[in-house]
C-alpha cells in the first residue's frame, strides 16, 4: 500500500526536564484507518496525541498533516480535532451550542451552522437533547456531544483520549461497535490512544504498542497476536506463559528452557548469542488431558469459568504456574476433577515462539 | 450531627460556649445599637429609647445621601479596579508551575499579616506630595525636560516651568488607590479559587476547536469563572463599604465614607442615636446586596430545575 500518510510524525523525541516521555517515534496514519496508541499508563501515548493536538510541541522531530509542517502551528490551527477523556463538554451551553461551538470559529453563516449541528447531533442520535444543558445528560450523552462537536469541523484527522475508559462495562461494549460504525460513516482517520488491549484489538485497523516512550511493535491486531515482536508486546496483547530461555545456540532448533527442559522447535530462531530470550506459549497452544501421559507433567488448579471457555491455572513440577485456554467441554471435564489432581500438558510447539525479552 | 441532637447534653455542651460568646458580644451589642437608633439624646452620656424614627428620617438630609453614594461610588469603582486587576494576578498564579504556587499566593496574601495601620501610614508616604510616586515622576519629569533642553526646547518650557506634584492625599484618586491595595487579596483568592477548579481540557477543547486566546478567554474562562468573579466583587465590596482607616488617613478628612461620618456622631458629634441609624443601615445594605446575589443563584438554580421537568 503506497497511500500518502495523513499525518507523519517523524522522530519525535519529548523531554519534560530529565524525564524523555517519548523517544524517537516515527508513525505515518493512513486516509480512513482506526489507528490505536497502545500502550500502560505513562508510556507516553498520551503525550504524543497532544503532540498530534498542538497542546504540546516535540523536543526534537516534526508532525505533518497532509505532507505540511504542523509542529508549531498553534491547536486552534490545525485540521484536527479531539475528543476529551473527560470529554469537556462546557457546563455553561446548551448541547447544540457546544456542538456550534467550533463553527463559530470558523465564521460560517448562521444558516449553514443550524444545519449542520442537526445534522451532526442526528449522527450522534442526540437530536432531541440539542436544548439540554450539559449536566442533564448521562456520562454517554456527553461522550456523543464530544464526538458530534468534534466532527462537525470534519476534521482530517479524529483524536480519541481513552474514549471508552469512563463508561460503565456495558455502554463501552456498545460504543466500540458504534465508533467504528460512525469511522465507517464518516471516513475520517481515527487516532485513539488506550490502554486497554482488548478496545485496541477489537477497533483498530492498526496498532502502536508503546512503552517507556518507545515504540515497541507497530502492526495489525492479528499480526501482533500472531508474531509479537518481543515478550513485552506478547505479555500486552492477550495472556502468554513466558518462560526463560537458558541456553540456545543461535541457528538451533532446539532450545533448553526454564521449568520445561530441552524442547525442540518448528523453526530456529536466529538472534545473536548472548541476547536474553524468552519462550512464549499462548494458553490456547496447550492443550490438558488427565492423569499421566506424554508431554510436561503438572497439578491442576484454579479452573476460572468463562461461559464459552474457561482459563485453567496448573502448577508444574517446580512450582511454577501455567495459564491454559480450554473450552467448555472440557472445562466442565476438569472442573469434576479435584484441586492437585495430574493432570498432562501437551504444548504445540510449532505456535510456540522464542522472542528477545526486549526489542529495544 | 444526628448523635449530636438525639444527646441533649453532649449537644449542649457544645453548643452553649460558641452561642454564649456569640450572644454576648455580637447580638447583644447589635440590640443596644438598635435601642439607640430609636433614641434620643436626653444629656451628655445618656440616650433614651423613646421608639422615635427621626434618626433614620434624618438618613435622607442631602448632604447624608450625598455621603452614601460617595461611599458607594468609591466602594463600587475600587472593586472595579480590584476585578480588573486581581483576575489578571489570579490567572498568572493558576497558570503557575506548582512549584511557584505556594510563593505566589504568599506575597499575595502577606499584607494581611501586617498591620493595616502601618500599610495606610506606609501608602501615605508613598502617596505624598514628597512621596515615593511623585519622586518618580520628578526624576522623569527631570529627565524629559532636559532631553528637551539639549535638542534646544529649553527655552519654551513645554513642561511647565517646574515639576507640579501629583496631589493623592485628600482626594478620590488616594482613597481609591488605599482601598484597591488594601482590598485586593479579598478579589485575588476567590477568583483564584474558582481558577484553580477549572480543568484545563476545557480550555483545551476550546483552542482544538479553532477558537484563539482571546475568544477562549470571553467564552469559557470568563464564564465559567463567573461565581469566582461574583463572590470576590461581593466580599471586596463589603468591608470597603464600611472602610474606615482607609478614607480617614488618606482622604485626610476631606474625603469621607459613611464609616468616617459614623465615628463623629459617636465621638465629636456625640449623637450617638443618629450614629446608631448610621450603622445600621449600613448593616441593612450589605443584608441587601447578599439578598440580591442569593436571590439571583436561586433562580438560576430555578431555571435549571425547570428545564429537568
Amino acid at each position: 500500500m503506497t497511500q500518502t500518510p495523513i499525518i507523519s510524525i517523524r522522530n519525535v523525541t519529548k523531554r519534560f526536564g530529565s524525564f524523555t516521555a517519548l523517544e524517537d517515534i516515527s508513525i505515518d496514519i493512513r486516509p480512513g484507518e482506526i489507528f490505536a496508541l497502545l500502550g500502560p499508563s505513562g508510556c507516553g501515548k498520551s503525550t504524543l496525541l497532544r503532540i498530534i493536538a498542538g497542546f504540546e510541541t516535540p523536543t526534537e522531530g516534526d508532525i505533518l498533516i497532509d505532507g505540511k509542517d504542523m509542529t508549531e502551528v498553534p491547536p486552534n490551527k490545525r485540521p484536527v480535532n479531539m475528543v476529551f477523556q473527560s470529554y469537556a463538554v462546557f457546563p455553561h451551553m446548551s448541547v447544540a451550542d457546544n456542538v456550534a461551538y467550533g463553527l463559530k470559529m470558523d465564521k460560517l453563516p448562521a444558516a449553514e451552522i443550524k444545519t449542520k449541528v442537526a445534522e451532526a447531533l442526528k449522527q450522534v442520535h442526540l437530536s432531541e437533547f440539542s436544548h439540554r444543558m450539559p449536566d442533564q445528560l448521562s456520562g454517554g450523552q456527553r461522550q456523543r456531544v464530544a464526538l458530534a462537536r468534534a466532527l462537525v469541523k470534519r476534521p482530517r484527522v479524529l483524536l480519541l483520549d481513552e474514549p471508552l475508559s469512563a463508561l460503565d462495562a456495558k455502554l463501552r461494549d456498545a460504543m466500540r461497535l458504534e465508533l467504528v460504525k460512525l469511522q465507517q460513516t464518516v471516513g475520517v482517520s481515527f487516532i485513539m490512544v488506550t490502554h486497554d488491549q482488548s478496545e485496541a484489538l477489537a477497533m483498530a485497523d492498526r496498532i502502536a504498542v508503546l512503552d517507556q516512550g518507545r515504540l515497541r511493535q507497530l502492526a495489525d491486531p492479528v499480526t501482533l497476536y500472531r508474531k509479537p515482536a518481543d515478550a513485552f508486546v506478547a505479555d500486552f496483547i492477550g495472556r502468554v506463559n513466558l518462560f526463560e530461555v537458558t541456553a540456545h545456540e543461535p541457528g538451533s532448533t532446539t532450545a533448553t528452557v526454564a521449568s520445561l527442559g530441552e524442547i525442540a522447535l518448528a523453526a530456529a530462531a536466529a538472534y545473536p548469542e548472548g541476547e536474553a530470550l524468552v519462550l512464549a506459549v499462548r494458553p490456547e497452544h496447550i492443550r490438558l488431558t488427565a492423569g499421566e501421559g506424554p508431554g510436561v507433567p503438572a497439578t491442576l488448579g484454579d479452573v476460572a469459568f468463562q461461559g464459552d471457555s474457561s482459563i485453567v491455572e496448573v502448577t508444574l513440577a517446580d512450582g511454577r504456574s501455567v495459564q491454559v485456554l480450554e473450552d467448555a467441554a472440557e472445562s466442565a471435564r476438569l472442573m469434576q476433577l479435584d484441586p492437585g489432581a495430574i493432570v498432562t500438558l501437551e504444548i504445540d510447539w510449532t505456535k510456540a515462539a522464542i522472542l528477545r525479552r526486549s526489542a529495544l | 450531627m444526628e448523635d449530636f441532637r438525639r444527646n441533649l447534653r453532649v449537644f449542649l455542651a457544645f453548643f452553649t460556649p460558641s452561642f454564649g460568646w456569640l450572644a454576648l458580644f455580637f447580638l447583644a451589642p447589635l440590640v443596644i445599637i438598635f435601642l439607640y437608633s430609636v433614641g434620643e439624646t436626653v444629656s451628655l452620656t445618656e440616650v433614651k429609647t423613646t421608639w422615635t424614627f427621626a434618626n433614620y428620617a434624618r438618613l435622607t438630609e442631602p448632604e447624608i445621601v450625598t455621603l452614601f453614594i460617595r461611599s458607594l461610588w468609591l466602594a463600587g469603582i475600587s472593586t472595579v479596579i480590584c476585578l480588573l486587576v486581581g483576575y489578571p494576578v489570579a490567572l498568572v498564579i493558576a497558570t503557575a508551575p506548582p512549584k511557584w504556587k505556594p510563593w505566589l499566593l504568599l506575597i499575595v496574601i502577606l499584607p494581611f499579616w501586617t498591620n493595616l495601620l502601618i500599610r495606610t501610614y506606609a501608602l501615605l508616604n508613598i502617596l505624598g506630595t514628597r512621596g515615593r510616586v511623585n519622586d518618580l515622576f520628578e526624576w522623569i519629569w527631570v529627565q524629559a525636560d532636559g532631553a528637551l533642553r539639549f535638542v534646544g526646547l529649553g527655552e519654551y518650557q513645554l513642561l511647565g516651568e517646574e515639576y507640579e506634584p501629583i496631589v493623592f492625599l485628600g482626594r478620590w484618586s488616594g482613597v481609591i488607590i488605599g482601598l484597591v491595595y488594601v482590598h485586593l487579596p479579598f478579589t485575588v483568592l476567590p477568583i483564584y479559587a474558582a481558577l484553580e477548579r477549572l480543568e484545563r481540557s476545557y480550555l483545551e477543547a476550546s483552542l482544538d476547536l479553532g477558537a484563539g486566546q482571546w475568544r477562549t478567554f470571553r467564552s469559557i474562562l470568563l464564564p465559567m469563572t463567573m461565581v469566582g468573579v461574583i463572590t470576590a466583587a461581593i466580599i471586596t465590596f463589603i468591608p470597603m463599604l464600611g472602610s474606615y482607616l482607609t478614607p480617614a488617613l488618606l482622604g485626610r478628612g476631606q474625603v469621607d465614607m459613611i464609616a468616617n461620618v459614623i465615628e463623629r456622631q459617636f465621638k465629636g458629634a456625640n449623637d450617638w442615636p443618629f450614629g446608631a441609624a448610621m450603622s445600621l443601615f449600613l448593616l441593612y445594605v450589605t443584608f441587601i446586596i447578599l439578598a440580591l446575589q442569593a436571590i439571583a443563584a436561586m433562580r438560576r438554580s430555578r431555571l435549571r430545575g425547570r428545564e429537568h421537568g
